[in-house]
């Protein structure tokens, strides 16, 4: 198999299990939009209806403003971990390198999460009109997809050889989201705090979609520069973890 | 090119790790000492007794594993298993399954579009194509995933147990196929369990037991030691 063949299978195979998911459901792809938005319905219900009042609509679109890139983040990186074992049937009969399995996870959720991003910019455009930072949005997005990319395939490396890490992975989520300033502005917090905030990347994109939306600003580019940078090394280390093990993993699943 | 050695295992071994209660595996060596060489345009069987380590043989020379011990020296990236059925979804239709196990076995997208026709009228699926292959009988998917694997075309073809899938009738079609693909000059590893087969088939024949090899040479002469064995019941190490 080609190299140049490989990009073809991670963008058709991560369409297709995308299909296969709308087809599974009764309601199909209707999914795609009701689940992150029951989603952050039970976020807004139990963080956002304590904080209403004058003002309580940007809080909820400030809330959105995090949630969405938060949840595309986290279940890149939760799918991603268990992509080796979901896939055993198939690397036992083909091979494959293993970092197109992160890719086609990559595929599905960037989907998912382009379409809620659409509907989050509608509402944004209805509510406050839309501004020429917007323009910033791709650049954001892309910085995005870098980090989750390479924490995903990360993640994907290391959990098969180390199953127990899963429930690690799944606890540090919600542990990173809480610390991610999807709830509160970390620019509020005592300098000591958000100092140590600073050092989880997503606290910077997230910081960037709500100054691009909320605030018609430009991002902090220096910041996402320094995520850039940060998601490059992880998914180099990781490529090289995956490189390491390619062959080894499909023993493991058997076991 | 023909006769050239392509791939050559020396002295190879492969162990799985089986977990076995808390904290602790067990090792457990599937092939132990497995030699031989694979030549350019011929047809070689590899035969053994169930659990003989058979499929991981298979597995090590399509690339998918690597020897715990020993070498592999490869002089192609283009082996592949013939995989029936690679990454089929059920949810999907048959057309969208074939370009996806095409594409897993190595065929270009717009390649695999381009022969679908033929790849239809060959699986008799004319009317099902478009349908989601849950809805399959086993029959059909059998038909669909042979027809697919058998256009995938590498250098050298990996074979399992049997050549001819599906119901009766396509039974006898794809393996008439496969007969042909084995007596042009391509490279096939044939692995089974069936001495029929490999007297048919084959050009020279290994004879693994246990993990290891135990004689290499004529079909004839192998297949008939392989045979005198099991009426014996005497397993040679």
């Amino acid at each position: 198999m080609r190299r140049n063949n490989y990009f073809e299978l991670i963008w058709y195979k991560g369409i297709a299990d995308l299909h296969a998911e709308a087809a599974r459901a009764y309601v199909g792809f209707i999914w795609w939009i009701l689940e992150p938005l029951l989603y952050m319905a039970a976020f807004y219900v139990a963080f956002g209806m304590g904080l209403r009042g004058p003002g309580g609509g940007v809080v909820a679109l400030s809330l959105l403003c995090g949630l969405v890139p938060w949840k595309w983040f986290s279940s890149s990186v939760q799918n991603g971990s268990g992509t080796i074992q979901a896939n055993s049937g198939l690397i036992m009969q083909v091979y494959l390198p293993k970092y197109v399995l992160p890719g086609m996870v990559m595929v599905t959720n960037g989907i998912k999460f382009l379409i809620i991003l659409g509907l989050l910019m509608l509402a944004m455009a209805v509510a406050h009109g839309v501004a020429l930072a917007w323009l910033a949005l791709p650049v954001v997005v892309l910085v995005e997809m870098l980090l989750a990319l390479a924490l995903s395939t990360l993640a994907a490396a290391i959990v098969p050889l180390l199953p127990d890490l899963d429930l690690v992975i799944s606890n540090g989520l919600i542990v990173m989201m809480f610390m991610s300033g999807i709830f509160s502005d970390v620019d509020r917090l005592p300098p000591a705090l958000a100092h140590l905030l600073a050092l989880n990347p997503m606290v910077h994109v997230i910081r960037a979609f709500r100054t691009v939306l909320l605030g018609k600003q430009w991002p902090d580019w220096l910041a996402l520069g320094g995520v850039m940078l940060f998601s490059l090394v992880v998914y180099g280390l990781a490529l090289l973890l995956m490189k390491r093990y390619d062959r080894i993993y499909p023993k493991l699943l058997v076991g | 090119m023909s006769g050239e050695t392509i791939i050559e295992l020396k002295n190879v071994g492969v162990r799985y790790r089986r977990k076995a209660g808390f904290m602790r595996s067990n090792a457990f060596w599937a092939l132990h000492d497995v030699s031989f060489n694979l030549k350019h345009g011929e047809t070689l069987g590899v035969i053994g007794r169930n659990g003989a380590g058979k499929s991981t043989l298979l597995r090590l020379l399509a690339g998918i594993l690597a020897p715990d011990r020993g070498v592999v020296v490869s002089h192609t990236d283009r082996v592949s298993l013939l995989a029936l059925q690679a990454g089929f979804i059920p949810a999907l239709t048959g057309r969208e399954n074939a370009v996806l196990s095409g594409i897993l076995l190595g065929m270009k997208r717009a390649d695999v579009e381009a022969r679908m026709d033929e790849m239809v009228r060959f699986a008799e699926l004319e009317q099902f194509i478009d349908e989601p292959v849950r809805t399959y009988s086993s029959g059909m998917r059998a038909r669909l995933g042979f027809t697919v694997a058998f256009q995938a075309d590498p250098d050298v073809l990996l074979v399992d147990e049997v050549l001819g899938t599906g119901d009766a009738g396509f039974k006898e079609k794809s393996s008439a196929a496969m007969r042909e693909k084995i007596a042009s000059d391509k490279t096939v590893v044939i692995v089974t369990h069936q001495a029929e087969t490999v007297r048919e088939l084959c050009d020279r024949v290994v004879w693994v037991e246990k993990g290891v090899t135990v004689e290499i040479g004529e079909p004839e002469t192998v297949v008939e030691h392989y045979l005198e064995s099991i009426k014996s019941g005497s397993r040679r190490p």
